[in-house]
């Protein structure tokens, strides 16, 4: 059985100052298995972060017979027992050490002091970050400062870690090698990992499953299994075959996305009939 | 090179100042009514703390600090919890900003009058205006560092399970901490000067009275010498208070 179920879920914005209703999921349906690393990708703005946020509990839904399940239950909040929630930036706490920060959702839970310092002291290990641990966050590098984020999700450890384009406001290096120390943890402590990302080559990179995204209003166009083998690298036949294949699916979208940005603009300055 | 430190700078114009001011008036024909030389200040200044030279030294700086003391806790407790107010609900925020804002830009003399009217003469009077000084400061900085706080902070606390009450003292409260604390700073040398010009204004007791005992007398060392006194009060004070905030903002 799946760990998440999403079924036909859709989701309409109000623009509270135009008034106007956007629909950003149409229908959405989507399902991972246990231990799946499900990537969402899609161009800019096609509600990723929404659907993502939608399965966190963090968002609320249309209310016309959709549903999300996880583990079999409807979710109705954060659920940081269950998912671990990954935002785009590491939002540290500037005023707690790296250590601080990574306990900071075991304190939420009413877990023991030492099993928290000795879980967060465990994820930091992993990252290799154990000597930061008592370093305040703007000592760290932003690569270092992302570390501390995952171990802070990890640390949770929770069934299910949603991440929404956790390594975006990295450079490509840092990108790479945080992604390989994603995934190795994830092959050492087996989680349910769904990762939002609008870059094809970490999509194909990191995925064992991707489904790609239409353009507005978001529906899921198409899910295939990505079946390259561990430990891949970027640039190889396979792997550009892969990266070819989405590609050829995500233009269409990409330019409906990128046309309509100047229609949409021309709707706003119109004056009113 | 080395550079000088900044103390010996300050140190050393500050000496300088000394001998100049001392020159001037030993060299001149200046009558010691109008300025005292620093020598002599300074003896008259051992001689207040010896008890000499005003009436009553001990009991009216005591008064003077008393009165500090209570209009700050009354300002720094009631200011933050009304910028916590201000900043945690739009209606009270909608609803009171406004006024809150037109009673801070106005000058608060003129609000003295009414105050003494009020309350008496007595020390609620200088206390109250002490508060009046020191709050508001206080109260904005409190709210704008409440509203301040990174969305994204909030939301990461959210997303953890912690409720409202505990992600205000956990998130929110340490957030804005280090403005809250600047305002604190800056509404504690506002709540002595409130207190003092009060004293000034309705003389009774207090380090006040002692300023406007030696001015009117013609006592000019000692008028010199109890403002040095004031004066070092508010430097202690403020030093006290910058120490404790650079403690708690790491
Ligand atoms: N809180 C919101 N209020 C109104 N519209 C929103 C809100 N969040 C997202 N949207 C709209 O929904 C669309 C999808 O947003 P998002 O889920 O962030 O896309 P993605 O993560 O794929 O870039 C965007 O076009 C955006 O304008
Ligand atoms: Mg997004």
């Amino acid at each position: 059985m799946a760990i998440i179920e999403v079924t036909g879920v859709s989701k309409t914005y109000h623009d509270q100052s135009s008034g106007r209703a956007v629909r950003t999921l149409d229908n959405v349906s989507i399902s991972a298995p246990e231990n799946d690393f499900l990537i969402l990708l899609g161009p800019s703005g096609c509600g990723k972060s929404t659907l993502l946020n939608i399965i966190a509990g963090l968002t609320s839904f249309d209310d016309d017979g959709g549903r999300v399940l996880v583990q079999g239950k409807p979710v109705t909040g954060p659920n940081p027992k269950l998912m671990a929630y990954m935002f785009q930036d590491p939002v540290l706490y500037p005023w707690r050490t790296v250590l601080k920060n990574v306990e900071f959702g075991l304190e939420a839970q009413g877990i023991s002091k030492d099993e928290r310092r000795e879980r967060a002291l465990k994820y930091l290990r992993l990252v290799g970050l154990e000597e930061f641990a008592h370093a305040y966050p703007r000592q760290l590098s932003g690569g270092m400062a992302q570390r501390v984020a995952i171990c802070r999700s990890l640390a949770l450890e929770t069934d299910i870690v949603l991440m929404d384009e956790p390594f975006a406001a990295l450079d490509e290096q840092s990108r790479i090698l945080i992604g390989d120390e994603l995934v190795s943890i994830w092959r050492q402590v087996r989680r349910t990992i769904v990762f939002v990302t609008h870059s094809l080559t970490e999509a194909v990179y990191l995925g064992q499953r991707i489904a790609l995204f239409s353009a507005r209003p978001g529906r899921i166009k198409l899910e295939i299994a990505n079946p390259l083998p561990r430990p891949r690298s970027i640039g190889t036949a396979e792997f550009n075959q892969m990266v070819d294949t989405l590609w050829t699916q995500l233009k269409a979208e990409s330019l409906a996305s990128i046309k309509r940005e100047p229609a949409e603009q021309e709707k706003i300055l119109l004056p009113k009939e | 090179m080395h550079r000088v430190p900044p103390a010996l700078t300050r140190l050393a114009l500050i000496l300088a100042l000394l001998a100049v001011w001392e020159l001037a008036t030993r060299l001149t024909s200046v009558n010691v009514i109008l300025i005292a030389p620093p020598s002599i200040v300074l003896w008259e200044i051992v001689r207040v703390f010896a008890g000499l030279s005003v009436p009553d030294f001990y009991l009216n700086a005591g008064i003077t600090l008393a009165e500090i003391a209570v209009a700050y806790a009354i300002a720094a407790v009631f200011g933050v919890l009304m910028g916590i107010a201000v900043a945690s609900s739009k209606v009270i925020g909608d609803a009171f900003e406004p006024i809150l804002l037109v009673l801070y830009a106005i000058p608060k003399i003129i609000l003295y009058p009414v105050i003494v009217l009020m309350i008496g003469t007595g020390y609620a009077s200088k206390i109250s205006f002490g508060i009046l000084v020191g709050i508001f400061v206080i109260i904005f900085n409190t709210a704008a560092g409440l509203r301040q706080v990174e969305p994204n902070y909030v939301r990461l606390a959210h997303s953890l399970g912690y409720g409202k009450g505990k992600i205000f003292f956990k998130v929110e409260l340490p957030a804005a901490a280090q403005t809250i604390l600047s305002g604190l700073r800056l509404g504690f040398g506002y709540t002595i000067i409130g207190v003092i010009t009060g004293e000034l204004l309705v003389v009774n007791v207090g380090l006040g009275f002692l300023i406007d005992w030696a001015s009117v007398n013609y006592h000019t060392a000692q008028l010199y010498a109890v403002v040095l006194i004031t004066l070092a009060i508010g430097v202690v004070a403020n030093l006290v208070v910058s120490r404790l905030e650079r403690r708690w903002v790491r």
